[in-house]
């Protein structure tokens, strides 16, 4: 059997190399790809977007119906991991003491069912016996979050002029809150970004570009056509492409960092929301 | 009507997927609602299509106000139009009668669940509608991702049969999608009509032949055509009721379309049958397809895998017509499209009504049945026929065109493996109308004779039954009009040159 696979995988393999043989060479500029749709792209989506980054522009306008549906496959991903790994309620395989940890000491205290639970900002609740509490690293991850997170904004509103748009920055909003969970740890950081916000946020992210090409459609657009949204915003119809744009990369900054977050959350708790990684 | 209703089938789903998370999220109830206008929009939306289709005929849409081949666009002509009202209706009846299946088998994952199925439904959509090979692939991937999702939470083996699916539909769609690389690095376009006017001065290009290759596998991969078609028994058998009647009379379907679709529009037909000539290559596949998928049925003890091993054998009946390359074949696969979404539909539906009264869906299991859930039996039983291809239902009468499209192209293999699946199907179907009929019901077969007296009469609830008799009459209508399907949209949505 391993030997009928491999035999087909090389024969895949081979066909396709030798399919490559007609390719037109690389970077040449008659070929097809560089020749047919892509001047136009070049040439005018300055004039047609006012947006400088090309890649932007196809991205987000000329072919923004395809990257709607990029955003709500994350968003799909997102919704698909919580469906299918999400465990609700208590587990039962842990008993149901309650552990706390006395921030000044380290001293970690197990508090049997019925006992009193401390109330003191001293005493914080943790998963796990055995939860690192490392002040070093900590300290110099809340350090380093804001600076993350102001990147991860300039990221997505820089997307008109230079490489990044909503998915590269969402992504880093995104990483700074794992970041987070994972040098402090999930309980604390599903107090700053709980379940309920990471999944509505990423439906609201989809939301924002879909309903921006909806609105469109209500001015008498067609839809995703921003230029119809010029009324609403007050500025000429290319203008208004650029602005669209950067509404749209709003809505997938949203759903892009809110869905890397509820995946992370889900993934590393394997659905419990306990503990974590 | 409004020029924007091309927009509307995959724009309202998509947005009330969204509003199911964000509102639903809350508010438990709502989920539900949402769903039910989303899809009732969706069909009203792809019904108004259908009727400016045939008042004007093909109607295209650039979305984001981009002329193609630089914007994306929507074209709807006879044959999409008419497979998204079968999706549409097939969904939303399937959507009313899971209900309850639904609020049982789920009843902490309802929001999940109704927005993964809506935005399935929606990427299928999207799937039909699209005139752009990438953009089919994008969809491809939402309709894709969901129905993972959703045939993987299930009892028992179903988190493997999902995991399967997950593999090989992964394979599938990536070869499509290199397909469509291939393609976009020999001509430069993406746009399926602008792909269309620019190929035929490629004909000789080995890089166009693999790219058609390469699609083509990917969808046979996808639509579960033997022997890639190992996902599928699993995946439909082994997920909760619930996801198996909402998906399994939709996928393959609409890969299905999209095959033809590739294949008429993108490299039309002179390419595909006259320059490569491999319509009776396939063909023959599609006759080992089919009796291979009637032979695993025979082999089968439990019902749903039964059903699932002749969706199998059905593909093979769409594909081998299609390659059949004559008018009568392509129409016995179009109206095949249509009658086995309905039939797949009814059978599921019915097994699912079955289970909500018996412990499990072996043969055992139905024993005396007829007596207990007649309403549920008699839609089987309709399903049944049709399967077989029994008039007056419709599946008699697009196994008419397929097998006439057979003997006007000399293929008599398909005709022969079309002719053995029916008798196939005839014993399958009587050995379960006959334990269900005859045997009696035995207390010692994991009933508890208390729960519902030893003959009482216990079919499943009105709210399940309603839409199951809905499809049972809806199979014997769409046999009776038929002829009036063919003339007036299926004929339009075949090439000129095609006899």
């Amino acid at each position: 059997m391993k030997l009928v696979a491999l035999a087909s995988a090389l024969l895949c393999g081979t066909i396709l190399l030798f399919g490559t043989a007609e390719f037109p060479d690389f970077g040449d500029p008659d070929s097809p790809a560089a020749s047919h749709v892509s001047p136009r792209y070049i040439e005018e989506a300055m004039a047609e977007t006012s947006a400088p980054n090309i890649v932007t522009a196809v991205l987000a306008d000329y072919r923004g119906f395809d990257t709607l549906f990029e955003t709500a496959v994350v968003f799909s991903a997102a919704m698909a991991c919580f469906f299918l790994l999400r465990i609700f309620g208590e587990d039962e395989r842990r008993p149901s003491e309650k552990l706390y940890r006395h921030l000044p000491t380290g001293i970690t205290l197990r508090i049997d069912p019925g006992g009193k639970v401390p109330d003191s900002p001293e005493f914080e609740r943790i998963d796990g016996i055995w939860i690192p509490h490392d002040v070093i690293v900590k300290t110099t991850t809340r350090l380093i979050i804001p600076f993350i997170q102001l990147f991860g904004l300039y990221v997505i509103a820089h997307g008109h002029h230079s490489p990044g748009g909503g998915f590269q920055g969402g992504v880093i909003l995104g990483a700074s809150v794992i970041l987070y969970a994972i040098s402090q740890n999930l309980r604390q950081a599903l107090g700053r970004m709980g379940e309920a916000v990471s999944a509505v946020f990423c439906a609201a992210g989809v939301f924002i570009y879909a309903g921006a090409g909806a609105l469109c459609l209500l001015m008498g657009a067609n839809f995703l056509d921003y230029s119809g949204l010029a009324p609403l915003f007050g500025v000429d119809a290319i203008q208004a492409r650029s602005l669209g744009i950067l509404v749209v990369e709003i809505g997938v900054g949203l759903a892009v960092m809110s869905a890397m977050v509820w995946i992370y959350y889900n993934l590393a708790s394997m659905g419990r929301h306990q503990e974590g990684l | 009507m409004s020029p924007h209703l091309p927009a509307l089938p995959v724009v309202v789903p998509l947005l009330s997927a969204l509003l199911i998370t964000i509102l639903g999220w809350s508010n438990r109830r709502l989920p539900f609602p949402i769903a039910l206008v989303a899809l009732t929009a969706g069909l009203l939306s792809a019904l108004g299509l259908m009727k400016d289709v045939l008042a004007r005929g093909v109607i295209g849409y650039n979305m984001g106000g981009w002329d193609p081949p630089w914007g994306i666009a929507y074209r709807v002509d006879h044959l999409n139009a008419l497979v998204l009202v079968v999706v549409m209706a097939a969904a939303l009846i399937g959507l009313i009668a899971t209900r309850d299946r639904v609020k049982a088998e789920f009843e902490d994952r309802i929001v999940p669940f109704y927005t993964l199925f809506v935005l399935f439904v929606t990427g299928l959509s999207g799937i039909l509608l699209t005139g752009d090979a990438f953009n089919l692939y994008v969809l491809l991937e939402i309709a894709s991702l969901t129905g993972y999702a959703l045939i993987g939470l299930g009892e028992g083996r179903a988190p493997l049969a999902g995991l399967n699916y997950i593999l090989m539909g992964t394979i599938g769609a990536s070869f499509y999608l290199l397909g469509v690389g291939y393609l976009y690095l020999m001509t430069g376009t993406l746009n399926m009509v602008d792909l269309a006017a620019r190929l035929p001065g490629l004909y000789d290009s080995h890089v166009v032949a693999l790219a058609f290759f390469i699609c083509l596998t990917g969808l046979f991969v996808k639509m579960a055509f033997f022997p890639v078609h190992v996902w599928l028994p699993n995946a439909y058998s082994n997920a909760s009721s619930a996801a198996g009647i909402l998906i399994a009379p939709l996928t393959t379907k609409v890969m299905i379309y999209v095959m033809i679709r590739i294949t008429l529009t993108v490299f039309t037909p002179d390419y595909a049958f006259d320059v490569l000539d491999i319509g009776d290559a396939v063909v023959w596949l599609s006759v080992i397809a089919i009796v291979m998928g009637s032979v695993f049925a025979l082999a089968q003890n439990r019902l749903k895998r039964i059903l699932s091993y002749i969706v199998v054998a059905e593909v093979g009946y769409m594909v081998g017509g299609f390659w059949l390359g004559n008018r009568a074949g392509i129409t016995g696969s179009i109206l095949h499209i249509v009658n086995d979404a309905a039939m797949t539909l009814c059978v599921f539906l019915a097994a699912g009504a079955l289970l909500t009264r018996v412990p499990g869906d072996r043969l055992i299991h139905l024993q005396g049945l007829f007596r207990k859930m007649p309403v549920s039996m008699a839609a089987l039983v309709v399903g049944g026929l049709s399967i077989i291809g029994a008039p007056p239902t419709c599946g008699f009468f697009s196994k008419w065109y397929l097998i006439s499209g057979g003997i006007d192209a000399g293929h008599y293999g398909f005709v022969a493996a079309l002719l053995f699946s029916s008798l196939v199907n005839v014993a399958l179907f009587f050995r379960v109308f006959e334990i269900a009929y005859y045997e009696p019901f035995g207390a010692d077969h994991g009933h508890d004779p208390r729960a519902h007296g030893a003959s009482g009469r216990e079919d499943a609830p009105a709210a399940m039954l309603a839409p199951l008799v809905v499809v049972a009459v809806l199979l014997v209508a769409l046999g009776l009009y038929s002829g009036d399907l063919v003339s007036a949209i299926i004929q339009h949505a075949i090439p000129a040159r095609i006899i």
